[in-house]
C-alpha cells in the first residue's frame, strides 16, 4: 500500500523574484522510506514540502504520488497529511476532535470516526487527552495530537514541517525515535524537513541535502558521511563539522601549514588548478608524536571533555574554511591548552574537492 | 510582659490589626500618594454624579422645587427669603412605579424601541464589519488605501454625520428620495412613520460603527495562525468550512469583546437618534437616553424622573452585561 513520491525538475519561482526557491528539483521517495530534507535556513526545503502538500504552486516541473500527477490537484486531494512546525491543532476542538477533523470533513460516519481516532490515541499514548483542549496540554503531548492527527487519516504520504523544533532538547530525542519507529510500524512514505543534519541522519533512511533551492546530494546517511558529492555537504553533514581548507598542490602534495600530504594519483589528475580543497573529518586526524611524516602542529585553544569523547579545537599553521582546527582525541588523555601537538590525516579518509566547482574529486 | 505577649500573639485583634495597617501604610504611602489623584479625579467624575443620581430617583426634584428658599425683594431692597413649602421631598419608588406603568413618559415605546435600535445597528455592525474585514484581510493592491478609507466615518464626529445623513434622508431636497424618484419609485416621507424614520437612524450608526468593528475584527484575524488555514485545507475543508471552522473560532475573543462593547454604546448612543430622528414621528422613535434627556431638559426640566431613566438603563445594561459573561462562561471562554 505504501506509495512512491516523485518531484520531475519541480521549481517554485516566488511572483517577483528572480531566483527560484526551488530550482529544477528532481527527486525519488521510495514507497515506505523516510526520507529527510536537511538544509540551512532559505534552502527551500520547506518550500519544496510544500508544493508536495499544494500549499504552494509549482512553477514548472511536476509531482507525482504514487501514478498520480497531483502538481496541480488541491491539497485535500492529494491523499496527505501534514505535521505543521507549530502543531496548528484548532484550539477550540478537544484533542479526539481535532483528531477525527478531517475524517468528518470527508463525511466519514461517527463511530468509524471514534474507532480511528480511539486507535490513533492508543499508539500515540493520548487516551487519557482526548477531551482536554490542545491549550492544557504540554508541548510534548501537543506534538503527539499533530502526529495522531496525520495517522487517523491514513495518507498515502506524511509531510513532516520542523514538527520537533519547539520541543525542548531531551524531549527532541525521545521523540526523534519515537517517531522514526511509528513511520516503520505503519510503513507510510514520509517526508521530513528538518534544519537539524543530526535529526536528519538519525531518522532517515535517506538524506537529501538542499542549498539555495538546488538539490546537492541524496543518500543514505552513512553514504551522505563517507561520500560527500561537494565541499558543501561536507561541511554540512557531521557534528562537529568536517574540517575543510584550500590548500597549494605541488608535485602532487598538498602544502598543509608544514606538512606535506600526498595525493591519490586520480585526485592529482583530476585537478585543473594548483591548489584543492581538503577535508578531514575531527575522527580521522591520527594523533603522532613530532616529526613523523605528514604530520602537522597544532596550538590547543579549548578541549570539549564530553566523558565518552573529546574534541581538541585548536589553530594550525594555515587557514582553513572554519577559524578552528577540530580533532577527535582520546578522553582520558587530553592534552592541555596552549600545548602543541602533532596530527596525521588518515590518508584512507581525506576527502579532496575542486577549488573552482565545489565538487568532489576522486580518492582512489 | 504578658500583656504584651497577649497582644502579639493575635487574643485582642484590633490592636493588631491596626498596627498591619500602620505598617502597609508606612511601606506603602508612595503607592497610595500616586494612586490619590485618580481616585480622586474617578469619584469626582463617577462615583459622585452616580450616587447623586441614584438619590435623585428617589425624590420629585424638578427645576421649580429646587430651591430651599423662596425669597423676595423688600421695599427696601433688602431679600426676605423663607423656606420653600413646597420644596423636593423624597418620595420612595414613586418614580419608578410611575415610569414602568407608564403613568409618566412611554417607557414600554422606549425600551421597544431601544432594543430594536441596539440588535439592528449590533447584528449590522457586526456583519459588515466582519465582512470587510475578511475581504480587507487578503492580499491586494491599494490595501491600505481601502484600509484608511473605511476607517474616516469613524473620524468624522457624531453630530457631523447625524446631519449629513439627515440631509441626504431629507424628504424633499434628499439624495436619497431623487435617487428613488430617478429609479421611477416614490419618494418616502422617511421621519413621518415610526419604522422608516427608526431604518434612517439606523443606516447613519450603521454608516458610523462599522470602522470601529472593522479595525477590531481585522485585528483579530491578522492573530489567527496562518498554520491554521494550511492545516485545514490539508485536511479538506471547503473556504466556507475554513470561515466556519476557523476563521469564527479565532474570532470568538475579539467578537465577545466587542459585541459586548458595541452593544453598550448603542444601548446609549445619543446623538444619532436625537439628532436625525428628533423621536419624529410624534416621539416614536425616542430611545431611552433620549427620553431621559427630554425629561431633563425640555419643557419643565424633571430631574428626577431623568435619574430615573438613568438608573434603569444602568440596571439593564448590568444585567446583560452580567448574563452576557454567564454565557460566555458556559461556553468556556475565559473572559
Amino acid at each position: 500500500m505504501s506509495t512512491p513520491v516523485v518531484f520531475d525538475a519541480a521549481t517554485r519561482l516566488y511572483p517577483g523574484s528572480t531566483v527560484p526557491a526551488v530550482d529544477r528539483l528532481d527527486l525519488e521517495v521510495q514507497p515506505g522510506e523516510f526520507l529527510a530534507l536537511v538544509g540551512p535556513s532559505g534552502c527551500g526545503k520547506s518550500t519544496s514540502l510544500r508544493m508536495l502538500a499544494g500549499l504552494e504552486d509549482v512553477s514548472s516541473g511536476s509531482i507525482r504520488i504514487g501514478d498520480r500527477d497531483v502538481t496541480h490537484l488541491r491539497p485535500k486531494d492529494r491523499d496527505i497529511a501534514m505535521v505543521f512546525q507549530n502543531y496548528a491543532l484548532y484550539p477550540h476542538l478537544t484533542v479526539g476532535e481535532n483528531m477525527g477533523f478531517a475524517l468528518k470533513i470527508a463525511g466519514v460516519a461517527k463511530s468509524e470516526i471514534s474507532t480511528r481516532v480511539a486507535d490513533a490515541a492508543r499508539i500515540l499514548d493520548l487516551e487519557r487527552f482526548l477531551d482536554r483542549k490542545p491549550k492544557a496540554l504540554s508541548g510534548g503531548q501537543r506534538q503527539r495530537v499533530a502526529m495522531g492527527r496525520a495517522i487517523v487519516r491514513e495518507p498515502q504520504v506524511f509531510l513532516m514541517d520542523e514538527p520537533l523544533s519547539n520541543l525542548d532538547a531531551k524531549l527532541r530525542v525521545s521523540t526523534r525515535t519515537e517517531i522514526a519507529s511509528l513511520q516503520r510500524r505503519l510503513g507510510i512514505t514520509t517526508v521530513y524537513v528538518t534544519h537539524d543534519q543530526v535529526e536528519a541522519m538519525t531518522m532517515g533512511d535517506r538524506v537529501a541535502v538542499l542549498k539555495d533551492g538546488v538539490l546537492q546530494q541524496v543518500a543514505a546517511p552513512l553514504d551522505l558521511y563517507d561520500r560527500p558529492a561537494n565541499v558543501f555537504v561536507a561541511g554540512f553533514i557531521g557534528s562537529p563539522a568536517m574540517n575543510l581548507g584550500t590548500f597549494a598542490v605541488e608535485d602532487g602534495d598538498a602544502l598543509v601549514a608544514e606538512a606535506r600530504i600526498r595525493l591519490p594519483r586520480a585526485t592529482t589528475d583530476a585537478l585543473t588548478t594548483g591548489e584543492v580543497v581538503l577535508g578531514f573529518r575531527p575522527e580521522s586526524l591520527e594523533r603522532v608524536p613530532a616529526g613523523t611524516e605528514g604530520a602537522f602542529a597544532v596550538e590547543v585553544l579549548v578541549v570539549e571533555e564530553l566523558g565518552s569523547e573529546a574534541f581538541l579545537y585548536g589553530s594550525l599553521g594555515a587557514k582553513l574554511h572554519n577559524p578552528q582546527l577540530v580533532a577527535k582525541v582520546e578522553p582520558r588523555s587530553v592534552p592541555a591548552k596552549g600545548s602543541v601537538v602533532h596530527f596525521r590525516v588518515d590518508p584512507e579518509r581525506l576527502h579532496a574537492f575542486s577549488t573552482t566547482t565545489g565538487e568532489a574529486l576522486p580518492t582512489a | 510582659m504578658s500583656l504584651s505577649t497577649a497582644a502579639g500573639s493575635g487574643v485582642t485583634p484590633g490592636p493588631a490589626r491596626r498596627g498591619r495597617l500602620r505598617r502597609t501604610f508606612d511601606k506603602h504611602w508612595y503607592a497610595w500618594a500616586m494612586v490619590a489623584p485618580t481616585i480622586f479625579v474617578l469619584g469626582a467624575l463617577v462615583l459622585y454624579p452616580l450616587v447623586r443620581g441614584i438619590l435623585q430617583s428617589f425624590t420629585n426634584l424638578t427645576e421649580t422645587n429646587q430651591r430651599a428658599e423662596v425669597c423676595s425683594k423688600t421695599l427696601g431692597g433688602a431679600e426676605s427669603c423663607t423656606p420653600n413649602p413646597d420644596r423636593w421631598h423624597w418620595v420612595g419608588l414613586h418614580n419608578y412605579t410611575d415610569l414602568l406603568t407608564g403613568e409618566r413618559g412611554h417607557f414600554w415605546l422606549l425600551l421597544e424601541n431601544t432594543i430594536v435600535w441596539t440588535l439592528a445597528c449590533v447584528l449590522l455592525h457586526y456583519l459588515i464589519g466582519l465582512g470587510l474585514a475578511v475581504l480587507l484581510n487578503r492580499n491586494f493592491r491599494g490595501r491600505s488605501l481601502y484600509r484608511v478609507l473605511l476607517i474616516v466615518p469613524w473620524a468624522v464626529p457624531a453630530f457631523v454625520s447625524a446631519f449629513a445623513w439627515k440631509f441626504l434622508f431629507n424628504p424633499k431636497f434628499g439624495l436619497i428620495n431623487s435617487v428613488l424618484v430617478h429609479l421611477g419609485l416614490d419618494p418616502v416621507e422617511w421621519f413621518n412613520h415610526r419604522w422608516t424614520a427608526m431604518f434612517a437612524a439606523v443606516v447613519t450608526n450603521v454608516w458610523l460603527g462599522v470602522p470601529f468593528m472593522m479595525v477590531a475584527i481585522l485585528g483579530g484575524l491578522q492573530s489567527i495562525p496562518a498554520e491554521l488555514y494550511e492545516a485545514a485545507e490539508m485536511d479538506g475543508t471547503s473556504p466556507w468550512q475554513r470561515f466556519r471552522h476557523v476563521t469564527v473560532p479565532g474570532l470568538r475573543p475579539v467578537s465577545s469583546t466587542v459585541i459586548l462593547l458595541g452593544t453598550i454604546w448603542t444601548f446609549n448612543m445619543f446623538p444619532i437618534i436625537y439628532f436625525v430622528t428628533g423621536g419624529q414621528p410624534a416621539g416614536e422613535t425616542e430611545i431611552l437616553v433620549t427620553g431621559s434627556y427630554r425629561a431633563a431638559f425640555e419643557g419643565l426640566r424633571n430631574y428626577s424622573l431623568a435619574a430615573t431613566y438613568g438608573v434603569v438603563i444602568l440596571a439593564l445594561l448590568v444585567v446583560y452585561a452580567a448574563a452576557y459573561r454567564r454565557v460566555l462562561k458556559s461556553k468556556g471562554e475565559v473572559w
